[in-house]
């Protein structure tokens, strides 16, 4: 007879879901060498694959903005510099992002700030050794509180990170395996240490 | 051996429907089918019945109410209500709980039929010309046939059915069942109504939201002469409505429902999603913005105070609201939060919002600004009742730094490699 409806999984067709934001330190991010499209359509979204085997679209930061300068004079666009514990993000925003372009001329480092964006790997000419940018969605000034929660939660997905690495490998933790044959991960959870060392007790 | 009586039998099933087959004929198959090919009797009936009934083109007439075969039925079963599935014939006795206007002139009657195991939506044919059934009174259906109609199961009554009124009077008493239970058709509960939402169709009397200990479930009433509106905080028995699915979620329609006010309250499932993390984004249509003053509407207007239902209004109600993302750096959810969360987690409250809007050159847009500044990039926890993918906020409270996470954190990273 016919199945009770009630039974049935609940359907879901076609729903939109957002690209999650990796927490991922300035240390590990440094290290991206691959980067991968996810089908084949040109919306499809672009990934960088983290050394510690997991992909990433769009990522959070939270640091300090040390430096910004206004470049180009056609096409003008703002770099920056966000640092965290463990190192620099490089951050910047074009006239195709002007909302985070605006947000970003406003800010006057030093300033704590939480950056949403997406991280790319740029080389420069064939010679030059490749550099991971942030292109970035939204720049807001935040407090000192809130930096030190997201080296809380990023030493966090890290550290989760780095004990699935060990465990189960997923298809993203092979194929980090695959491209990534010199970085041990456990390196990062010594990163992930002395990130949290450095928040005052 | 005599075949008139079956065919006779057979020809008055038809006669109701309005034909009127040959019984000579009839009983010459019936005869050959018998002598010639030795078919049992009962099947030869069976057998012409339905050949009869595919050359007028009507439903096949079940066997239960001919003399010869009656009590053990040829494919009509006596069956509870409860237990129609759908492409079953059916024998049922049940009281007629509602009647609703038919829908089109080829449907006679149509309405809900319960017994004390359940109840079911009925549809009685306009050529089937059976006599037309009273609400609130019991009667015995032979012959009909469960099938289902927009996913829901439905008795159909067509020309073979057989009606009888009831006559002595059962008491029928329906047990409401917790809302985490309901499954489509036809279903009671007691529950309070515990939002009211924007009516979302001209036609649309109140739709809402219904919650018990268990749950909650939408609701629809749609615009009918004698239908009135649910009045918000107030708890209600309600039998007999129709439940529906629709993308996988399950609503309740009350046309037709019986809805007695009740005197109490119940301690509605307040909805227990909880999510934490980042803000991520703060969407376009947050800060303050300017609700459609038509009763029941309470839309959002444009900005040129414009509804999409009721077009340009001038007496517009500011209100507050943040549409965002939150991220867990696993996933992200869709949050929306209302006036009083807006108003602590901002610390602009409502007053001071529509002071910014009124008196600064940017208008609302300043206030989304401030509000984005206050809240981008911050972490909360967003407590609230998650429905399609969208979590509704209705408490909210900043993280704040705690050591003994910290704690944690260090002794599992500074622990040996697991």
């Amino acid at each position: 007879m016919s199945a009770n409806p009630a039974s049935m999984p609940p359907r879901r067709e076609g729903q939109f879901e957002r690209e999650p934001a990796r927490r991922v330190f300035a240390a590990e991010l440094r290290e991206c060498r691959y980067q991968f499209k996810d089908g084949e359509d040109e919306k499809s979204p672009t990934f960088v694959l983290l050394p510690s085997g997991e992909r990433s679209n769009r990522i959070f930061i939270v640091g300090t903005l040390t430096e910004k300068t206004r470049q180009g004079e056609q096409n003008m666009f703002y770099r920056g510099r966000v640092v965290d514990p463990t190192g620099t993000f490089f951050i910047m925003a074009g006239s195709y992002q002007p909302e985070a372009m605006q947000q970003l001329a406003k800010i006057e480092p030093p300033q704590f700030v939480a950056v949403i964006g997406k991280a790319s790997i740029y080389q420069k000419d064939p010679a030059s050794a490749p550099l991971v940018s942030v292109r970035i969605e939204s720049i807001n000034v935040v407090d000192k509180e809130t930096r030190d929660l997201w080296v809380l939660d990023t030493a966090k997905h890290t550290l989760d990170r780095v004990d699935a690495y060990a465990k189960e490998p997923t298809p993203d933790i092979l194929k980090a395996k695959e491209q990534y044959p010199t970085i041990d991960p456990s390196l990062f959870r010594k990163i992930a240490w002395d990130a949290l060392a450095q928040i005052k007790m | 051996m005599d075949y008139s009586e079956a065919a006779n039998r057979i020809s008055r099933k038809f006669a109701s429907g309005g034909e009127t087959p040959d019984v000579k004929k009839i009983e010459g198959k019936l005869k050959r089918l018998v002598d010639e090919f030795n078919v049992q009797p009962s099947e030869a009936e069976r057998s012409v019945t339905s050949e009869l009934a595919k050359e007028y083109n009507l439903p096949v007439p079940g066997a239960g109410s001919s003399a010869g075969t009656a009590g053990k039925g040829g494919g009509t079963e006596e069956k509870k209500i409860a237990e129609g599935v759908p492409g079953d014939w059916v024998t049922i006795e049940g009281k007629i709980v509602a009647l609703s206007n038919p829908p089109s002139p080829s449907i006679a009657q149509n309405g809900i039929i319960a017994d004390e195991s359940g109840a079911l939506r009925f549809v009685v044919w306009a050529k089937a010309n059976a006599p037309k059934m009273a609400e609130g009174s019991w009667y015995r259906i032979e012959s009909a046939v469960v099938d289902e109609f927009k996913g829901i199961p439905n008795l159909k009554i067509h020309s073979g059915t057989t009606i009888k009124e009831i006559e002595d009077d059962r008491s029928l008493i329906p047990t409401p069942v917790p809302i985490k239970d309901l499954h489509t058709g036809i279903g009671g509960i007691r529950a309070k109504f515990v939002q009211e939402w924007d009516a979302s169709h001209e036609r649309m009397l109140q739709s809402g939201l219904l919650g018990d200990e268990t749950g909650t479930i939408k609701f629809v009433i749609w615009k009918e002469p004698g239908r009135e509106k649910l009045v918000p905080g107030a708890v209600y028995s309600i039998f007999y409505a129709q439940v529906d699915e629709f993308n996988g979620r399950l609503s309740l329609n009350l046309n037709g429902a019986t809805i007695l006010q009740e005197e109490g309250e119940i301690a509605v499932s307040g909805g227990d999603a909880s999510v934490t993390g980042a803000i991520v984004h703060i969407a376009p249509g947050s800060g303050i913005i300017k609700r459609c003053p038509v009763e029941g509407c309470n839309r959002a207007l444009s900005r040129q105070n414009y509804c999409p239902v009721h077009e340009i209004q001038q007496g517009f109600a500011y209100d507050l609201r943040i549409k965002g993302w939150l991220d867990d750096g696993e996933k992200t959810h869709n949050v929306l939060l209302q006036r009083e969360v807006v108003e602590v987690l901002t610390g602009i409250t409502l007053v001071q919002a529509q002071e910014i809007a009124e008196n600064n050159p940017l208008g609302m847009d300043e206030v989304f600004l401030r509000m984005r500044d206050a809240v981008l990039g911050r972490y909360i926890t967003c407590h609230g009742r998650e429905i399609d993918n969208r979590v509704l906020v209705n408490k909210c409270d900043v993280v704040t730094f705690n050591s003994s996470d910290h704690t944690a954190l260090l002794n599992r990273a500074g622990g040996a490699p697991s």
